[in-house]
């Protein structure tokens, strides 16, 4: 029936904005930098305790930030009690409004736990450092380690609650085919692994840190994530031209014929092949050469996090402007204002103040699994300056 | 593609990860996504619509008494009348095809289990609306519709769609879409009457009656009489030229402008 025009049909507009990138892409950062944190600071794995500084870090400002932009995406923000005044159990995203405040608060407050000991033995120190470090540190006893570890674990308990209902919420949504598939919410994972991977590795670039043993522990995660994501999206392809499951027929079948999407699937892959190749490459080079080579890691890592953000927005926004049941495609411009570049812009601006916020005032980089003042050396020898930290990183 | 190869390309996609994925997607359909309770309306009714496609000549009358009975937002409508130009295969004869649009009143609505505050819910009568004070806007429920019935009314920033006029309805009145059309094509009326003249039409063309996308399961309670098949699922048609330029740049197409 290619001989029909359509003549008159409404242009309709997205119905998620950019915002809704923003908090996938967020909260996917923060789940899996929890699952990095965890080795060390839940499982007491002391050789993962300089990835876990770092993931923590990741973890807590990526936590704090996403249910910013969650919530700017509603257009009735104030609204928001609505969500515990009348929730709806039959509603992915219902489930999910119960389940995000607890996980919040458990990031929180494992986070609180593992830079106690820091914070306590900060206590003497002058200005707003000392301050923070006094009220931020609420008394001097030390804190159990079993405590950091229970918290740990329902916080992890938690993150797949998270995992899940991300995923299902949009993967139930039957009149978006390219949505409608039980491969979503394992991509959404592994992609957000990927980017957790990629920021870690930037994180321990531009705070200084830049450990080789970090870096061969993330490349390792990252390796297995795109595995991961590259058999997700295999399967996925190979259930559509197979057209085992109509949904993903129908959601191929949906773009076939468009030059931007075969652009994107091919610029997709490539990105994915290529960032799996130069992680193989890296991991495989002999030891005596790793140390220069893992120098440029964190370039892997900006590109881990174009993977996981791009992936996000392809499948939030680009998908949206797939017609449904008018033909061809709706047009979407980027708006500048606060529903689209502003509000991007301004996520990574309120992420980059929390990171700077933390890096100010909390000693991050002594995070422990709990114990006492004693077991944290004060933070003035190694980190002399915040400032100088991020200029020679 | 060639059987064997095919055949191959199956076994491996079932034999990667697809196994441990099942028990996830039987957590998705079990409970979660079920339709809420239905509440409000009269429970001895069951509203539909029938369409009767050859009395429809595409004239918008419905789309225009409908945005100024709602007062939707210009650019936003609750039912609109798609057109296609639709050439004959063998003799390539030209002719319009009109197919109005309008919320489906679904018997299993997509739209409804979505919402997480139960600002949409279905009334018992079967009409699907929307309670704008209690909405949050998050537009779950506009992607979650396969017809693209419902919209973000920019004026409340609430979900917005097709009530079939229940304000009407209860006053006495026809809907104001089935009031102004002058062709006679759309009834509405209360399916559970035998005697109601929605329910004869569907008796008497029960075997030529089609709904949109009934692939979906959604249960569309909004029927066609004289519906072309190949419009029941997306069209694979030219796209509308929205993009159309006048001799000055500027749009012809699309006069809203947003």
């Amino acid at each position: 029936m290619n001989s029909a025009i359509e003549l008159l049909a409404p242009r309709y507009d997205i119905a998620w904005y950019p915002w809704a990138v923003q908090y996938f892409f967020m909260i996917a950062l923060s789940y899996a930098s929890l699952w990095l944190a965890a080795p060390a600071l839940v499982f007491g794995k002391s050789s993962w305790l300089p990835t876990a500084r770092l993931a923590l870090l990741a973890c807590l400002t990526t936590t704090l930030v996403a249910p910013v932009a969650l919530l700017a995406d509603l257009h009735q923000p104030l609204r928001f009690w609505h969500f515990y005044a009348y929730a709806n159990g039959h509603s992915w995203m219902s489930v999910g409004s119960l389940i995000l405040p607890l996980y919040v608060v458990g990031v929180i407050v494992l986070a609180w736990l593992a830079w106690r000991p820091a914070l306590q033995a900060n206590r003497q120190a002058p200005g707003l450092k000392g301050l923070l470090a006094r009220w931020l540190s609420l008394g001097e006893a030390p804190t159990p380690r079993a405590l950091v570890v229970l918290v740990g674990l329902a916080t992890l308990a938690l993150s797949t609650g998270i995992m899940l209902y991300t995923g299902a919420e949009v993967a139930i949504v039957k009149a978006r085919p390219l949505w409608h598939t039980v491969w979503l919410p394992p991509m959404f994972v592994a992609t957000g692994a990927i980017a957790a991977s990629g920021l870690i590795l930037v994180l321990n670039r531009v705070s200084g840190l830049c450990d080789a043993s970090v870096v061969g522990q993330i490349l390792r995660v990252m390796l297995g994530a795109c595995l991961a994501a590259g058999l997700v999206a295999g399967s996925w392809f190979l259930d559509g031209i197979n057209a085992h499951v109509g949904s993903v027929a129908a959601a191929m079948e949906s773009v076939r014929d468009s030059a931007e999407w075969r652009s994107t699937a091919i610029w997709g892959g490539l990105t994915g092949l290529v960032l799996f190749g130069a992680v193989l490459f890296l991991l495989t080079r002999p030891a005596a050469r790793r140390p220069a080579l893992f120098a440029w890691a964190w370039l892997l890592g900006l590109a881990a996090l174009h993977v996981g953000w791009m992936f996000r927005w392809v499948v939030l926004m680009d998908v949206q402007t797939v017609a449904r049941h008018s033909a061809g495609f709706h047009h979407y411009g980027i708006p500048a204002g606060s529903s689209g570049i502003l509000g991007i812009v301004g996520t990574f601006g309120l992420w980059l103040a929390a990171i700077l916020l933390v890096d100010l005032f909390v000693p991050w980089r002594q995070a422990s699994q709990g114990g006492s003042a004693a077991d944290a050396s004060p933070a003035a020898p190694e980190h002399p300056d915040v400032e100088g930290a991020l200029r020679h990183g | 593609m060639d059987p064997i190869r095919r055949s191959l390309l199956g076994q491996l996609a079932r034999l990667s990860a697809g196994a441990a994925m099942v028990p996830l997607s039987s957590v998705a359909s079990a409970g979660i996504n079920q339709q809420p309770p239905r509440r409000e309306g009269d429970p001895r009714k069951r509203y539909g619509m029938l369409i009767d496609l050859r009395q429809c000549i595409g004239c918008q009358a419905c789309t225009v008494s409908c945005h100024i009975e709602n007062a939707a937002p210009l650019g936003s409508f609750r039912t609109t009348v798609s057109q296609y130009e639709v050439a004959h295969q063998e003799t390539g004869e030209v002719a319009t095809f009109m197919l109005p649009r309008l919320c489906n009143h679904c018997e299993n609505p997509a739209c409804v289990p979505v919402c997480p505050v139960e600002a949409t819910y279905q009334r018992q009568d079967g009409i699907v609306v929307v309670d704008s004070d209690r909405c949050v806007g998050c537009a779950y429920c506009v992607n979650a519709c396969p017809y693209d019935a419902r919209f973000i009314n920019e004026r409340t920033q609430t979900a917005d769609k097709c009530t079939f006029c229940a304000h009407r309805l209860e006053a006495g009145l026809l809907p104001a879409c089935v009031e102004s059309c002058v062709g006679g094509a759309r009834s509405i009326g209360d399916m559970r009457d035998p005697d109601s003249q929605i329910s004869r039409m569907i008796a008497e063309h029960r075997d030529e009656l089609m709904v949109l996308q009934p692939e979906k399961n959604t249960l569309p309670q909004v029927f066609y009489l004289g519906m072309d098949e190949r419009f029941v699922t997306r069209p694979d048609a030219e796209p509308v030229a929205l993009d159309v330029l006048d001799s000055h740049g500027k749009e012809m197409g699309y006069e809203f402008g947003h």
